[in-house]
This record gives structure tokens, C-alpha cells and sequence, in this order.
């Protein structure tokens, strides 16, 4: 599965959002998650793909963004591309 | 000062999550404990525990992450009191409207689940809502927001009494006009694994009836063994008596007498003259003589001290007249629901009230020849006249928490 494919299967298993609602652009906000919300999102992220996601300066507003961290994380923590 | 109403019943318990179900099972003596199916309990000395048939998707349409299993519960229980006095608020009185909740050990299940990511699991993080799930006081605070009840929001901690005391102090606020309104109640689940492995330790659980783990709850009973965990959660509408007369609300009772008193003695072993005190001044509060209480909701654990304390603590305040009085342990059925057990008998002894009926105390075939009072063996009994009750709860730390409650 593309880390596309993953991440769609965690929104919809674990946060029981809309599958239709998934688009690269769509914001988190979009989604209504709040700020406790988002850090258990990432927490979640980071069980899935067996990242660690730094404790600061994480920026991510669009599932794209999301989707560009994990694999960028995935590359320096793993050594390769997990998509 | 003013009279307090309770106007609103709600209830998660391994009993029934309805107050209907719930008093019709316990008349029935039907026992909600049972042989538990979690995989963790196939490591314990003692399987069997009171666990509620609770599903959180009837209750809540999204995901509630943020919550522990008590803070759902009780949330759970708040939603069908709400719902069941017909309370509407406008932006003001919402202002004087409180949140009283009681826990003896707050978000425990996840306590458990943090320490196992972290000793077990060598995790480097845990859940980030741990903290929140874990605060003892997130249930009070889950029902004022979602009410949006602005008034005091507090969280009794008073170990086996809290939830005791929480309905107590919520009756004294709005007796005294601090409040108007009050959700008051309790809440608990102690069903994890590090949890029960504490309870298990400390040698006060039951051992399991060998015919039969539905019985293995025994109190007063020659051979009991102590109490069953429970989980659970049960809340109560609680209103300024005029302002629930005046909107016509359907008022179930009211609550008329609170005590509460510290044994000051020893962290575990309860005192005759702590738990009477108790009882007497709820009672004269109530403006209550002996012979003016009708039916007695006992602490009644199973354990061997608290039963034959609280008989003699029942004689010392009522004398002979304590022969007279039904009382029974419900928890022989709804096992030990720690800080939701004072709300949850509380509960069943306002119903007591309403149907004029007691429940039994279940499994009692082999009398203790020290607990010789009338304790409404195996069968309960209907078409009394239930006027006023009594409910008992007493906590380690020797905190004594007793409620009174009429017939209006």
C-alpha cells in the first residue's frame, strides 16, 4: 500500500472520517480536529508507520503535507521510501 | 434553607443501564457478576469481576478518545438523567447549575494502559491524551462541558464513600443556595489488569463460588470472602425543591439528610462509632428519630470487618428498633463499584422509595451469627411502604459517607 493508501485506512478506522473527504489539498482543520485531536493523530501516525515525528515544529495543514512528512521521515529514519 | 429534589436518574451498571432494568433485576436477585473474558484475567488468582454491558457506540455516534471508560460512563449516566428531568437551562442559570462527581481512582484503565506502553512495551511515547484520560477530575468536567454547566464543577475523592459524598455536598449547595441545579454521582472502573492485580493483592476480593461465580458475592453471609469489583457509573439530577415544584417536574425524592465523619483511625479498618456518628447526623439533619428510616441500603462489602462493624454501628444508632429495619446489600449483585458505589445504592434506595419495594441481599444461606439483623435474604420484598430510606457508604482512609432520602 502507498502511504497514501495507509493513511486513508487510519483516517477512516481510527478517526471515522468520511473516505470521499480525503483529498491531497483537504486541510485537517477541514475535518474538524482540534489541537488534541491532531497530536493524537500523530501519535497514531507514528505507531502505523514506525516513525518518530519530532516533539516541535511540526507543520503539516493538508493530508499532502501529512503525506510528504511521513515519507521524509520514513526515508531518515528507515533509510528508504516506504510508499 | 432550601429543600433539595432529585429530579433526574441515570445509571451504567453491571445491573442493567437503565434504572427500570436495573431495580427489576436487582428485585429479581439477578447478579451481574460473572467469570471475566478479558485475556488479562487469565493470569489472575481471582477471574470473576461485575463488568456493565456497556458499548460506547450506543451512546456516543464518534469516537471519544479523549475520555477513559469512567469518564464515558459517567457522561453516559449524566445524558439519561439530563434527559430524564426535562432540565432546560437558559445562559444564566446554567451559571448556577454544578457538576459533583465522586471516583475513588479516576482514569484508572488508563494508568494501566500508559505503564504498559512504557514498562512493557518499552514505548517512547505513550498516548498523548493520557493525562487527560487519567485526571480524576476529567468526568465532572466531560458532563459540565457538554451541558455547558458553569457553576462548581468538583470531583470527591473519599475512596469507597466518594460518591457519597459528592451527592452530599451537591445536596448541601443547593440547600444552602450556592447552586440551584447539580448533576451529582459517581463513577468507576477498576476491570484492568494492573488494577484488579492491587485489589487481588490487598486479599479483599471474593473467591469464586465454586457452583456458581454468580454468587460469589456474599455479604453477611458466614462464608463470605469479600467483594467483587464492579465498574460503572451513576448520576442524579438534583434541584432546588421549589424550582423543580414550579416547572412541574416529576421529583422522585428528596434527599433530606447528609453525614459524613472520618474514623481517624486506620487506613483500612472501619470504626463502629466512625459509621454511626455518621448515620446520626444524617438522621438529624433529616429530622429523623429511629423509628423514621424504612429501609437501609447497607455498605454491606462482604468483606469480614465491614460487615459485622456496620451491624453493630446499625444497632448502636437504631437499638432494638434495628431489628425492624429491611436491610440489604445490593452490592451482593452489582458488586463493588468503589467510587460509583455510593451513587449507584443511593440510586437503587430512591427507586426503593418510588416502588416501594426493597431489593434482596442475594446469597445469603449461611447467616453470620454476629450479623443477625434483618438483612431482606435472597428475596426481595414489594408492597411496603417506603417512606424514607437510608444508603451507607463507608471508605478506606475511614471516610464515612451517609444520605437520607423521602418520600414527598
Amino acid at each position: 500500500m502507498t502511504t497514501s493508501e495507509r493513511l486513508e485506512v487510519l483516517f477512516v478506522e481510527k478517526l471515522q472520517l468520511n473516505r470521499d473527504l480525503l483529498k491531497p489539498e483537504s486541510t485537517l482543520d477541514s475535518f474538524g480536529l482540534d489541537s488534541l485531536d491532531k497530536i493524537e493523530f500523530l501519535f497514531q501516525i507514528e505507531d502505523e508507520f514506525k516513525i518518530k515525528i519530532p516533539e516541535r515544529d511540526v507543520k503539516i495543514d493538508t493530508i499532502q503535507d501529512v503525506i510528504n512528512m511521513i515519507d521524509r521521515l520514513s526515508a531518515e529514519q528507515h533509510g528508504k521510501e516506504q510508499a | 434553607m432550601r429543600r433539595v429534589a432529585v429530579t433526574g436518574l441515570g445509571v451504567i451498571s453491571p445491573c442493567g443501564n437503565t434504572p427500570e432494568a436495573l431495580f427489576s433485576n436487582l428485585m429479581a436477585a439477578k447478579s451481574g457478576i460473572r467469570r471475566m473474558t478479558h485475556p488479562f484475567a487469565e493470569k489472575l488468582g481471582i477471574r470473576i469481576a461485575a463488568e456493565a454491558e456497556f458499548r460506547i457506540s450506543d451512546y456516543f455516534p464518534t469516537r471519544m478518545s479523549a475520555f477513559d471508560r469512567t469518564g464515558l460512563m459517567a457522561l453516559a449516566s449524566a445524558m439519561q438523567a439530563w434527559k430524564d428531568s426535562g432540565l432546560e437551562l437558559d445562559d444564566t442559570e446554567k451559571e448556577r447549575a454544578g457538576v459533583f462527581i465522586g471516583t475513588g481512582m479516576g482514569g484508572s484503565q488508563s494508568v494501566d494502559e500508559s505503564s504498559r506502553a512504557v514498562y512493557a512495551e518499552n514505548k517512547e511515547r505513550v498516548n498523548p491524551l493520557t493525562v487527560v484520560k487519567i485526571m480524576s477530575n476529567a468526568s465532572a468536567s466531560h458532563i459540565s462541558i457538554n451541558y455547558g454547566l458553569k457553576g462548581p464543577c468538583l470531583t470527591y475523592c473519599t475512596a469507597c464513600s466518594s460518591s457519597s459524598v459528592s451527592i452530599g455536598e451537591a445536596f448541601r449547595q443547593i440547600k444552602t443556595g450556592y447552586c440551584d441545579v447539580a448533576l451529582a454521582g459517581g463513577t468507576e472502573c477498576l476491570i484492568s489488569n494492573g488494577s484488579f492485580k492491587a485489589w487481588e493483592s490487598l486479599g479483599v476480593l471474593a473467591f469464586e463460588d465454586p457452583e456458581d461465580a454468580s454468587a460469589s458475592s456474599k455479604p453477611f453471609s458466614k462464608d463470605r470472602s469479600g467483594f467483587v469489583l464492579g465498574e460503572g457509573a451513576a448520576v442524579l439530577v438534583l434541584e432546588d425543591m421549589e424550582r423543580a415544584k414550579k416547572r412541574g417536574a416529576r421529583i422522585y425524592a428528596e434527599i433530606s439528610g447528609y453525614g459524613t465523619t472520618a474514623d481517624a483511625s486506620h487506613i483500612t479498618a472501619p470504626t463502629i462509632e466512625g459509621q454511626a456518628r455518621a448515620m446520626k447526623l444524617a438522621m438529624e439533619e433529616a429530622g429523623l428519630g429511629i423509628d423514621g428510616i424504612d429501609y437501609i441500603n447497607a455498605h454491606g462489602t462482604a468483606t469480614a470487618a465491614n460487615d459485622v462493624v456496620e451491624t453493630a454501628a446499625i444497632k448502636k444508632v437504631f437499638g432494638d428498633r434495628a431489628y425492624k429495619i429491611p436491610v440489604s446489600s445490593t452490592k451482593s449483585m452489582h458488586g463493588h463499584l468503589i467510587g460509583g458505589a455510593g451513587a449507584l445504592e443511593f440510586l437503587i434506595s430512591v427507586l426503593a422509595i418510588n416502588n416501594n419495594a426493597v431489593p434482596p441481599t442475594a446469597n445469603l444461606k449461611n447467616p453470620d451469627p454476629e450479623c443477625d439483623l434483618d438483612y431482606v435474604p435472597n428475596v426481595g420484598r414489594t408492597g411496603l411502604e417506603i417512606n424514607t430510606v437510608m444508603s451507607n457508604s463507608f471508605g478506606f482512609g475511614g471516610t464515612n459517607g451517609v444520605l437520607i432520602a423521602q418520600k414527598i
